[in-house]
């Protein structure tokens, strides 16, 4: 269990982390969410002890984080750059032994995961001879040639393809299954919702939503459904307690809002009176929790200053 | 300790094979040494491509011509055995102006001639009045010859005076039109130079020496000596001393320079001390500035491509630090030892006499790589922390140029160095640490005598210095890494360093 207890990181007079606290429990991913700036790089560079804290603790397995071994951590900065002149396979090697690899396991690792991302021709070339993607597949082979206990991976996604976003998003899941901690920072809100078990959003050094995807879903749902009919609805409007919010000629969105009620009796009342072919209930998706948050945030923060 | 090693090992073995590390390493020290020792040749030996001609006016009348040519063939050689210099007599007996006055001179002359005749007959003349005693007006014709013989005399003795100034006329005119002759040919280019032997040379012994470019310092010494010879020769020769004798004591006296060392005595050049000296110190400041450029593009690079973030996951700032110290330090270790290598070659099979140039022993070789190392260690700090400061190549780039210069300093300085190496500027500079390297450099080269007390010293204030300076950079390093794209301020670096 990584533990993040009280994270607080300042730049001069700009506040990065304001009291960060999260935990991730093995087999678990944890999305890190947040506008440019919001301070997601700056924790996870403490995480991976390339920034100190101001204030707060670390604890992976109840040891604080600098009695850790380094190697127990992958990471994957989000500025990706590699040594343009080196070969791909020295590259590897070079990471692998820098974490306690032998030189002979480094090597069999490093020419693994080329197999498995389709860059086994390229092991001998120079970096500067792949393409952008492939580079950045290389760099995830460096966060993971080790097989660290915490994949820390910082907008894994940016300037991905659909087919290795994909291929990238099976590797994750692999290593889920396999009990390990993985962190990610992304924008790209379908990918979350896809991976992440557990999600934080900050904006402003700030934690402004925490907590597992589902319970985030029913925090924020607006009791809102999609209806359609056979025939004309017209009979809906004539419920009470109900608030129609989109409405087309077969088909309606509406909100409960009553509060005497109960939310199923008036889900009866519905069903009896319309012949229905279709019904869903609305859950808002990340994307709009993200924008609603963030905006709210934003402006809140506007009237203080 | 395994992780500096390991980054040791990665900087070293990504540049060993590099364009740059073998053109700096093979290419680069030749192109100096040439640049250096070119112009030096040129000036010495341009000038015995071809025969000179010495134009020479005598104005004595002597065999000093022959003299001279025999004297110079027996010196001076070209290479194709000819001799080098040819002594060409420039006489003026056929400008006009020489004869008119040489006309002048000879009429004067004949009268001379006919008014000594004319006395002469008038002495005869008169002893026969004198004698005879059957003469009649005896008296009378004694009288009257005796006035004839007064006053030829007196003819006779303006005639002297008028023939010795036409003398003397016709030789400065010779003088004069010779010299006119020469300048000419001298300024056509036929002569290199002339030389005016006066009157009496033998006792004189002024003798002027002429030419277009009185820089030639070489032909004007040469003549001097050999006219030396001569006119000495001349003067025993005088003196009845015989010719064994003369060339025994005229034997010339070579005087070879000696300097103390410790191995004793060795021969002194100071071609081979000037440029010795230079070439080693330019090599020590390739040395360092090779290594060092590597470390500091190393670091900026890391910091422009942000792979020191990768870096800093797996290994502290410090041993990143560390590993680019060391790797890149054995890479310049590397370059030392092969100039070493081939320092030896040139001297186990004596090629350029390698073998006779003292300097080139093993306990300087031992000192070179002492002060390399030393120097690079401290370099190698100010560069970490630049590359650390900086975020773009351009601005690092003018702080590298200061440090080129301030390392460049004593290569400006091997002149003064050599002149005087025991100068007070050159002690106060010797035990600046920047400089520190190059100038032990310098007298190690130099003296080769045992400077335990000045080894001692300016090693222990480099060492000092290293670890001063390694310790800001550490600092430096740390913090600076991470911050891209900001420029530091003076104010902010010295925060940076007393900062944890």
């Amino acid at each position: 269990m990584l533990e993040i207890q009280h994270l607080s990181k300042s730049f001069n007079s700009t506040q990065a982390l304001d009291d960060v606290s999260f935990t991730i429990h093995p087999g678990e991913v944890f999305a890190l969410l947040g506008p440019n700036g919001a301070g997601k790089t700056t924790a996870m560079r403490i995480i991976m002890q390339i920034l100190k804290p101001d204030e707060g603790e670390i604890l992976y397995k109840s040891e604080p984080r600098a009695k850790l071994k380094r190697n127990i951590f992958g990471y994957l900065p989000e500025e990706r750059g590699l040594y343009q002149r080196s070969k791909v396979l020295d590259l590897l090697v070079y990471v692998g032994v820098l974490n306690r690899l032998s030189h002979h396991r480094a090597e069999i690792e490093a020419i693994r995961y080329l197999d498995k991302l389709g860059l086994v021709d390229y092991t001998q070339k120079r970096v500067s001879e792949l393409s952008k993607g492939m580079q950045q597949k290389i760099q995830f082979i460096l966060a993971m040639i080790h097989d660290p206990e915490i994949l820390i991976l910082d907008e894994p996604f940016a300037s991905l393809d659909p087919v290795n976003q994909m291929i990238l998003r099976d590797i994750i899941n692999d290593n889920k299954k396999e009990g390990k901690i993985i962190i990610l920072s992304t924008h790209q809100m379908s990918e979350v919702e896809f991976m992440a078990d557990h999600l934080m959003l900050l904006n402003q050094g700030k934690s402004i939503l925490e907590g597992s995807l589902d319970e985030i879903k029913s925090r924020f749902k607006e009791n809102a459904y999609y209806l359609e009919a056979e025939k004309n609805i017209g009979a809906i409007k004539e419920i009470r307690d109900i608030k129609i919010i989109e409405e087309h000629n077969n088909s309606c969105k509406f909100a409960i809002d009553g509060k005497e009620t109960s939310k199923e009796k008036i889900l009866q009342t519905v069903f009896q009176k319309i012949s229905i072919k279709k019904f869903i209930e609305q859950e808002p998706s990340l994307n709009e929790i993200f924008i609603k948050l963030v905006q709210s945030g934003a402006s809140e923060s506007r009237e203080n200053t | 300790m395994r992780n500096i090693f390991y980054i040791a090992r990665w900087e070293f073995s990504s540049r060993f094979k590099t364009r740059s590390f073998l053109f700096s390493t093979f290419i680069l020290p030749i192109v100096f040494s040439l640049l250096i020792t070119a112009p030096v040749y040129l000036i010495t030996y341009e000038d015995t491509v071809s025969t000179k001609l010495i134009g020479l006016i005598n104005n004595d009348d002597n065999d000093l011509l022959e003299k001279l040519q025999n004297h110079l063939n027996q010196n001076y050689k070209l290479d194709s055995g000819s001799p080098e210099y040819i002594i060409l007599p420039i006489s003026a007996e056929s400008a006009p102006a020489y004869i008119s006055a040489y006309n002048d001179y000879i009429s004067t002359s004949h009268q001379l001639d006919s008014l000594e005749n004319a006395y002469n007959d008038l002495k005869q003349l008169r002893e026969k009045y004198y004698r005879s005693r059957t003469i009649q007006n005896k008296q009378y014709l004694l009288q009257k010859s005796y006035d004839e013989l007064i006053l030829t005399r007196e003819h006779r003795e303006l005639a002297e005076v008028d023939l010795q100034y036409y003398k003397n006329h016709l030789d400065s005119v010779y003088n004069r039109e010779a010299r006119l002759a020469a300048d000419s040919m001298l300024v056509q280019k036929i002569l290199n130079a002339y030389l005016v032997i006066p009157k009496m040379v033998y006792r004189a012994g002024n003798i002027e020496y002429h030419s277009l470019n009185p820089g030639e310092l070489l032909d004007a010494e040469r003549m001097q000596k050999i006219i030396n010879e001569v006119i000495i020769q001349s003067r025993l020769q005088e003196a009845s001393v015989n010719t064994i004798q003369i060339s025994q004591w005229l034997k010339p006296v070579k005087l070879a320079r000696y300097q103390l060392r410790t191995k004793g005595s060795t021969r002194w050049d100071f071609y081979i001390e000037f440029y010795g000296a230079v070439i080693g110190v330019v090599l020590l400041f390739m040395a360092i500035f090779t290594s060092g450029g590597f470390l500091f593009s190393s670091v900026m690079q890391e910091k422009t491509n942000r792979v020191i973030e990768i870096l800093l996951s797996y290994a502290s700032s410090r041993q990143i630090m560390a590993g680019k110290i060391f790797g890149l330090g054995f890479l310049g270790l590397m370059q030392v030892l092969i100039w070493l290598g081939i320092t030896t070659i040139f001297v186990f099979f004596n090629l350029f006499q390698a073998g006779e140039i003292s300097y080139l022993n093993a306990e300087n070789g031992l000192y070179f790589l002492h002060y390399f190392s030393l120097g690079y260690l401290l370099y190698a700090a100010i560069f970490v922390a630049i590359g650390a400061i900086f975020s773009s190549e351009q601005e690092a780039q003018q702080v590298n140029i200061i440090l080129r210069a301030i390392a460049v300093l004593p290569v400006l300085l091997v002149f003064l160095f050599l002149k005087e190496p025991d100068s007070g500027i050159i002690t106060v500079l010797s035990y600046i640490p920047l400089l520190t390297p190059y100038f032990m450099i310098l007298k190690t080269a130099q003296y080769g005598i045992p400077l335990s007390t000045e080894v001692y010293l300016t090693s222990l204030i480099l060492i000092v210095s290293i670890i001063g300076m390694v310790f800001i950079a550490a600092r430096i390093f740390r913090i600076g890494i991470l911050m891209y794209g900001k420029k530091f301020t003076l104010r902010e670096v010295m925060q940076l360093m007393r900062s944890s």
